[in-house]
């Protein structure tokens, strides 16, 4: 589903983020991507939505080089890779429902579609009866289920997790953890980057370790480390 | 993929309500330079309609007798084309005369129902080699005796003053209102690129989801027009106002030619269309650029 080609990116001033990487996730797998602050985790999962350009190398998702994907055609990538971040990255002035609604808005869904299909993606990730509250009046593990909704509502083929348990404590991470095995199970491959080792250790899926933008283990039904 | 309209009138109707402060800063910008480009507009409009007669160096003018005959008329063409002194000299026709007279009195309709084309006089425009009074007056004198030629006018002083005045005033007016259309549209582009900074979170959620960039544009680019199109109606409601000031003041009452340059609505009209299609462009164009900085970020 993903495949990394000898996949280069150096940032401007010189700070190398990801070194020659190699790899090919395939459809449906759950991936952990570990490594300490700066190793290049983020990176990589920003080149998997073309958020960067890669300096050489090649990526493929869905069997396209997205390299040569032309800058109009980019959203259309997008459409098929749900993100979630750290920071939950919703809009603080619309309400729960309003927040997911928008990524079916942004992307042309008929109304009729989206008065259908928000209410049961709230319902999936355990958040139904928060529709019509402001991020602001939620828990972190309930917002990162609003962000969860958001990026999984349009069914994409791959999720991409940036440390969505970051903020949160151990045992809503569990709760998040188990959404997205969820998701993964429905045949989306997820990609997560993370630093909490007890996840990872629980999980048994495949790790990849990034150092200094080196990868440095590629192993499948892995631990942290 | 269409963009949905009630999606496109909520966010436009909600980001302009947001940010009044900055709404209202790109209204009043756009309002302020463009009611200058209107002014600049209607008082050249004014001034050409003053000076009409004697654009383009045209010292005098030779008036035709109504009654003047085929042959009077081109013996007089072929003095003045034989004539060294003349550098230049042009025939009014009949219809064009009339089209002059109507313009002139358009504000008196019933003077111009009177009269038929037949029955005005042409005429020749004549630029001399030289514009000195004393060369001018005796070149016009060498034709005010010819057969079929009833009056020379001349050019008189007053009108080349108020020529090179009006002219010098002109290119004032219009270097002001050039430099205010740049201003308006950097101001417009400043304005919107804040309220894009203000929802960078937004556009950046947008485009994490998939939505094209026309998609983000266009909600700012309507925003831009929505007040583009304000400020303009301003300005012309502006131009409306001092233009029927002008009419109602004491001046134009005892000077005559003040009156050049009270305009009818009918001559308003398509400057003010005018000053609205800019508002517009300049507000749509300016977002569409501001936005377009953050697209590609």
């Amino acid at each position: 589903m993903i495949r990394l080609d000898d996949v280069t990116k150096t940032y401007s001033e010189g700070n190398v983020a990801l070194r020659r990487a190699n790899a090919d996730i395939a459809k449906g797998e759950f991936v952990f991507l570990v490594g300490p602050s700066g190793s290049g985790k983020s990176t990589m999962l920003r080149l998997m939505n073309k958020s960067e350009e890669p300096d050489s190398g090649r990526i493929f998702v869905a069997g396209k080089d997205i390299g040569e994907l032309s800058n109009w055609k980019v959203p259309m990538l997008r459409r098929n890779i749900g993100s979630i971040f750290q920071d939950y990255k919703l809009l603080p002035n619309k309400t729960v429902a309003e927040n997911v609604s928008f990524a079916l808005e942004v992307i042309g869904r008929p109304r009729a579609v989206i008065k259908t299909q928000v209410p049961q993606i709230l319902d999936l990730v355990g958040i139904g009866d928060k529709a019509d509250k402001q991020p602001h009046q939620l828990s972190g593990g309930e917002q990162q289920r609003v962000s969860i909704a958001r990026a999984f509502v349009n069914r994409p083929l791959i999720l991409l997790a940036d440390e969505p348990t970051g903020n949160l404590d151990p045992q809503t991470a569990i709760g998040i953890m188990r959404l997205l095995d969820r998701i993964n199970k429905t045949g989306t491959t997820v990609v997560m980057a993370t630093h909490d080792a007890k996840i990872v250790d629980t999980m048994q899926r495949r790790v990849i370790q990034l150092d200094t933008g080196n990868i440095v283990r590629d192993e499948r039904e892995a631990s942290y480390g | 993929m269409a963009i949905r309209f009630d999606y496109l009138a909520k966010e436009t109707g909600t980001n302009l309500v947001r940010n009044p402060s900055l709404t209202i800063a790109a209204v009043l910008t756009v309002a302020v330079s463009l009611a200058l480009l209107g002014f600049s507009l209607v008082f050249r409009e004014g001034v050409s309609r003053v000076s009409e007669r004697w654009s383009d160096d045209v010292e005098f003018i030779v008036w035709m007798r109504p009654d003047a005959t085929d042959d009077q008329i081109a013996s007089v063409d072929q003095k003045l084309a034989d004539n060294p002194l003349v550098t230049d000299h042009s025939y009014v026709n009949r219809e064009a005369t009339f089209a002059e007279f109507r313009e002139y009195y358009a504000d008196t309709p019933e003077i111009v129902e009177t009269v038929e084309p037949a029955q005005l006089p042409t005429s020749y425009r004549v630029v001399p080699a030289a514009s000195e009074l004393a060369f001018v007056d005796s070149l016009g004198q060498e034709y005010e005796g010819q057969p079929g030629v009833s009056d020379v006018v001349f050019a008189g002083e007053f009108i080349k003053q108020l020529n090179a005045i009006t002219g010098l005033a002109i290119s004032g007016v219009t270097v002001v209102a050039a430099v205010a259309a740049v201003a308006a549209l950097l101001l417009m582009y400043n304005t919107i690129r804040t309220a894009v900074f203000a929802r960078r979170r937004e556009v950046e959620v947008m485009k994490l989801v998939g939505a094209t960039n026309w998609f983000v544009r266009i909600p700012f680019m309507l925003e831009g027009l929505v007040q583009g199109l304000i400020g303009a109606g301003l300005a012309v409601l502006a131009m409306f106002g001092v233009n029927r000031m002008i009419r109602d003041s004491q001046a134009a009452s005892e000077l005559d030619f003040i009156n050049s340059f009270v305009l009818q609505p009918a001559d308003l009209g398509p400057i003010s269309l005018w000053l609205l299609a800019a508002g517009a462009a300049i507000g749509a164009i300016g977002s569409g650029f501001a936005v377009t900085r953050y697209l590609d970020a």
